[in-house]
């Protein structure tokens, strides 16, 4: 199955006497040339995005970098682990980030088995959903703004047939307590980038293994379940810890459309950053820091979803 | 082959619930198509409102000021767009000429620890570009980074390089290097074996993941933000404050301007057979 | 179990503008082991997706043992299915892809190990019940994807081209195995090839399908030595067409002595032979039956010597025998045993 983290086909690891592997002689040595190949773009990835992680986690313990007399110390987590506001946003984002996760999730299933079913309309739809991925969130936050608040478009057809009578009737969606446009936001951004992804993984060959267990004698919701399902759960697993990672991590969309309090994490991260008091800069890398644990703890996730799926038997 | 057959005729299948079946099928493209656009006809209509107050489902009066501001050089916009275009420009080079080794040392050679690094290349996508910005923003004051174009892009690349490698991979995993040796066989030295073999024929692949980095790098907000320090204006900070800002019809406009590259880029790209697969799982990084 | 007769009537579907099978009539006896043969395009895949109920056809009907089965849908009907690929499920191991019919039936795990063991042990895959799908080799794949079929124990097995993907040796091993398994079963088997040599060695009958119908149905042998069409002739390779009128019972060609008794009616006809049914011997007087040729071609083929012999106009390929001297140029007598030909109008063509 592929990993839709590992694009590399298959055939390149199989083949362990293919020719084609093999350089003729070089002036450089193959170790060197490997080396100097993957540098500059180990660089970018070791020294300044796991360097830049490092150092948040260093500077949240109080270091500082060209500053002498910095003592380190955990005051900045212990002030965290006590402040409310904190274990809100914690909790927010964690509630965000799964209900988006989930929803998409599901609703890009349904629109890949229902999309693969179509003839004529199906390029079209496809086409469509592209579309909407060129899309930046931050558009996508104005675009909810528009169509969900209270003034908004939702609120004026709701007006408009007789159900609110004024703007304030309107439920409070936007930058509320629960997160509600927000969301909205990410479900309507990542359910196509999730189908589209459901759509690459059928492709040709989940029809055939669904005539084969057809005529082995499954129903329409075996084949579902028992075919189906599993072949683009792979796939599924891993596009979903990307759209969990970016629910957790993205700033423009809960800034634009939550509250300042509660706040997803990210926000809160800036929130800190910017505040002038000297405490807080610690405080706002260790936030950070707790953003990257977030990432890591979903791909560890990831990365055992997907052994338990490729172990698993009927 | 049968299973092609059986798709072929799939609507010939069991009668009765035929009908039944296209027309939940037909509901269900409603809702997609529907769900795809509605979001985004409130921003269209306020782009050209001149005055749209509650409950009107239609703009009381239309105005083309919001345009205007677009082309207008008193407003910032034309110059955040330039500065949006370079930066893009500037890092969709820079991550393909990165991207571009990387990506054949992982696509044409099987070595130990090959694993490793691939999923090391694509930890930027999982982590984000916020919680090492934040940590790597001293280091860029200090090395004068700070407050600069040059610095917005060399943080942009954090994002864009792990996709330009990713795509350079699968490329030069179907890349045939019988074409290069065929070329030296021929008397090229290694430079024309490049200029004149290999990067034609990755064309397709450098187009593919110059043009994802461009669509991240244009997107891009918190890594501007952090490291340009409010004085590098792109187009998405301008759209920020515009968001922020009471004025809607404005903010639609340059939301419009926004979304117009990506959306030119990616329709372009779509019509290319070589680039229409990969584009999926870069585009869903914006 | 006993096996089912398969009766197809009429049988045509059509894609767009074009028909993949026309009108197909077919009695399968049951029990019996029928090779579907023919040139890719001329309908057979599509004959056995409408026997499996993956695709409906447009005109006529299918029977098992005088009821008709059009109206069961595919997951209901008593068909096992071998597709070209092995289409084994990849997120399964082979036990569970040999049990995954059974399951669908909602027989007990306990029971589904017992059968698929002794089924995994029938096609010599014993013991490899935990394998996974991705560490098998093509014959192994084709084997699983066999038991898969056979252990609902079907009253029909349907088999599309099942060994066209392996290399020759494993073809002919793989043959082997099915040819016992049918012995052992005895259900009712068609198998889907395009390889004439693969139909004659492995099936007791034949039905030769060209461009969407019948060309033909026998046994193997009736193909070499009485073919029903000319079209079916020529796919079984004979490579000798004299042309000629028949005329009151005789089929004459001009040009050479050729002059046989025929039932066919007036008209324009050819007469087929195949190369190794002429008999060359030297030249002793025009006896009945003989005509005089000439030798302008000869060349060693390994088991014969394929010998060019001009007749008339006609230039005749003839197999003899290798160690019987030949020489260009030489005179020869060229026999045409009756039994040995076959003459077919062409007039309306």
């Amino acid at each position: 199955m592929t990993d839709p983290l590992d694009p590399v086909p298959d055939r390149l690891r199989r083949s362990a006497t293919s020719t084609r592997r093999h350089r003729p002689g070089r002036p450089l040595r193959q170790p060197v040339r490997l080396g100097l190949l993957l540098a500059p773009a180990l660089v970018v990835v070791g020294v300044f995005l796991l360097g830049g992680v490092a150092q948040a986690l260093a500077q949240s313990f109080g270091y500082q970098p060209y500053l002498s007399g910095s003592h380190l110390s955990t005051d900045a987590y212990t002030a965290l682990w006590t402040d409310p506001a904190v274990r809100a946003s914690l909790l927010l984002t964690v509630r965000v980030a799964v209900l988006s996760t989930a929803l998409s999730a599901v609703l890009a299933v349904a629109a890949a088995l229902l999309i693969r079913r179509l003839g004529r309309g199906r390029a079209a739809i496809t086409g469509l959903f592209q579309a909407n991925l060129a899309v930046p969130h931050l558009v996508g936050a104005l675009c909810m703004m528009l169509l969900l608040s209270q003034g908004g478009l939702l609120s004026r057809l709701a007006h408009l047939v007789g159900l609110t009578a004024t703007p304030a009737a309107f439920p409070a969606i936007t930058n509320d307590r629960f997160g509600v446009a927000i969301i909205a936001e990410y479900v309507w951004k990542e359910t196509p980038f999730l189908t589209v992804l459901v759509l690459a993984t059928l492709g040709r060959g989940a029809a055939d293994l669904e005539a084969a267990a057809r005529v082995l004698g499954a129903r329409a919701v075996q084949r579902l379940r028992y075919v189906t399902l599993p072949l683009l759960a792979p796939a599924l697993a891993g596009g979903s810890i990307l759209v969990f990672a970016f629910a957790a991590g993205s700033y423009e969309v809960p800034y634009l459309l939550g509250r300042p309090y509660p706040a997803t994490l990210p926000v809160v991260a800036l929130q800190y950053f910017d505040d002038t008091d000297l405490t807080s800069r610690p405080q706002a890398m260790a936030v950070a820091a707790l953003i990257a644990v977030l990432s890591g703890v979903a791909v560890a996730g990831y990365l055992l979803v997907v052994s338990r799926l490729s172990r698993r038997a009927l | 082959m049968i299973g092609s057959a059986a798709a072929r005729s799939a609507g010939s299948g069991t009668a009765g619930s035929g009908t039944a079946r296209t027309a939940g099928r037909r509901f269900g493209v409603v809702v997609l198509v529907g769900g795809a656009l509605v979001p985004l006809v409130p921003l269209l209509v306020w782009a050209f409102a001149g005055q749209w107050r509650y409950p009107a489902l239609v703009p009381q009066r239309m105005s083309l000021r919001g345009i205007g501001l677009l082309t207008d050089p008193r407003s910032e916009i034309p110059k955040a767009l330039l500065t949006s275009t370079l930066i893009a420009v500037s890092v969709a080079v820079l991550a393909v000429v990165i991207g571009y080794p990387a990506g054949r040392a992982v696509g044409l050679y099987r070595f130990r620890g090959r694993r490793a690094v691939q999923f090391l290349l694509l930890a930027p996508v999982i982590v984000p570009g916020l919680a090492s910005a934040v940590g790597l923003q001293v280091f860029f004051i200090r090395y004068g980074l700070a407050d600069s174009a040059t610095g917005v892009v060399l943080v942009q690349l954090i994002p864009t390089v792990p996709y330009a490698a990713t795509v350079m991979a699968a490329a030069f995993a179907n890349l045939d290097t019988d074409y290069e040796r065929q070329a030296r066989a021929l008397g090229a030295d290694p430079l024309r074996v490049l200029l004149f073999v290999t990067l034609p024929l990755m064309r397709p692949a450098l187009l593919l993941a110059g043009l994802f980095a461009f669509l991240i790098s244009w997107s891009e907000y918190v890594l501007t933000l952090l490291i340009g320090g409010g004085q590098v204006t792109t187009l998405p900070l301008l759209l920020f404050a515009a968001i922020s800002s009471s004025d809607t019809t404005a903010a639609a406009a340059l939301a419009l301007l926004v979304i117009g590259p990506p959306l030119l880029l990616v329709l372009i790209s779509g019509r290319l057979p070589a680039t229409r697969s990969g584009a999926v799982i870069g585009l869903g990084r914006l | 179990m006993t096996a089912t007769a398969i009766t197809l009537t009429g049988l045509g579907k059509s894609f767009g503008m074009t028909d993949a099978v026309q009108d197909l009539s077919l009695e399968l006896a049951a029990g019996s082991f029928t090779a579907l043969l023919g040139p890719s395009g001329c309908g057979k895949s599509t004959t056995l997706s409408m026997l499996a109920g993956l695709t409906a056809p447009d005109r006529g009907d299918i029977h098992f043992d005088g009821a008709s089965i059009l109206d069961l849908p595919a997951e209901r009907r008593p068909v096992g299915l071998v597709f070209q690929k092995p289409l084994l499920f990849p997120h399964l191991t082979v036990a569970d892809n040999v049990g995954f019919g059974l399951r669908m039936r909602g027989m007990r795990s306990r029971d589904r190990a017992r059968r698929v063991a002794e089924m995994l042990d029938r096609v010599q895959l014993g013991g490899l019940g935990e394998r996974r799908v991705g560490e098998l080799s093509g014959g192994q794949e084709q084997r699983v994807a066999l038991a898969r079929a056979l252990v609902l124990e079907p009253d029909v097995l349907l088999l599309d081209e099942p060994f066209s993907q392996l290399d020759t040796t494993l073809r002919a091993q793989m043959r082997a195995l099915l040819r016992r398994l049918h012995v052992d079963s005895g259900i009712t088997t068609v198998f889907v090839t395009h390889d004439q040599g693969e139909a004659v060695e492995v099936a007791d009958t034949i039905a030769l399908m060209l461009a969407g119908t019948l060309a033909g149905h026998g046994t193997p042998e009736s193909f070499y030595t009485r073919p029903e069409t000319l079209a079916g002739a020529r796919f079984f390779g004979v490579t000798n067409e004299i042309t000629g009128r028949t005329r009151h019972g005789r089929f004459s060609a001009p040009g050479t002595a050729i002059d046989v008794s025929t039932d066919l009616p007036d008209g324009d006809a050819v007469l087929v032979i195949r190369p190794e049914m002429i008999q060359l011997e030297a030249q002793a007087g025009v006896v009945d039956g003989r005509r005089i040729g000439r030798v302008v071609g000869a060349r060693f083929a390994g088991t014969h010597v394929s010998v060019d012999v001009e007749l008339g106009h006609h230039r005749l390929r003839v197999h003899h025998p290798a160690g019987r001297p030949i020489t260009i140029g030489q005179s020869i007598g060229v026999d045409l045993r009756q039994g040995a030909y076959t003459v077919f109008t062409t007039t309306g063509r």
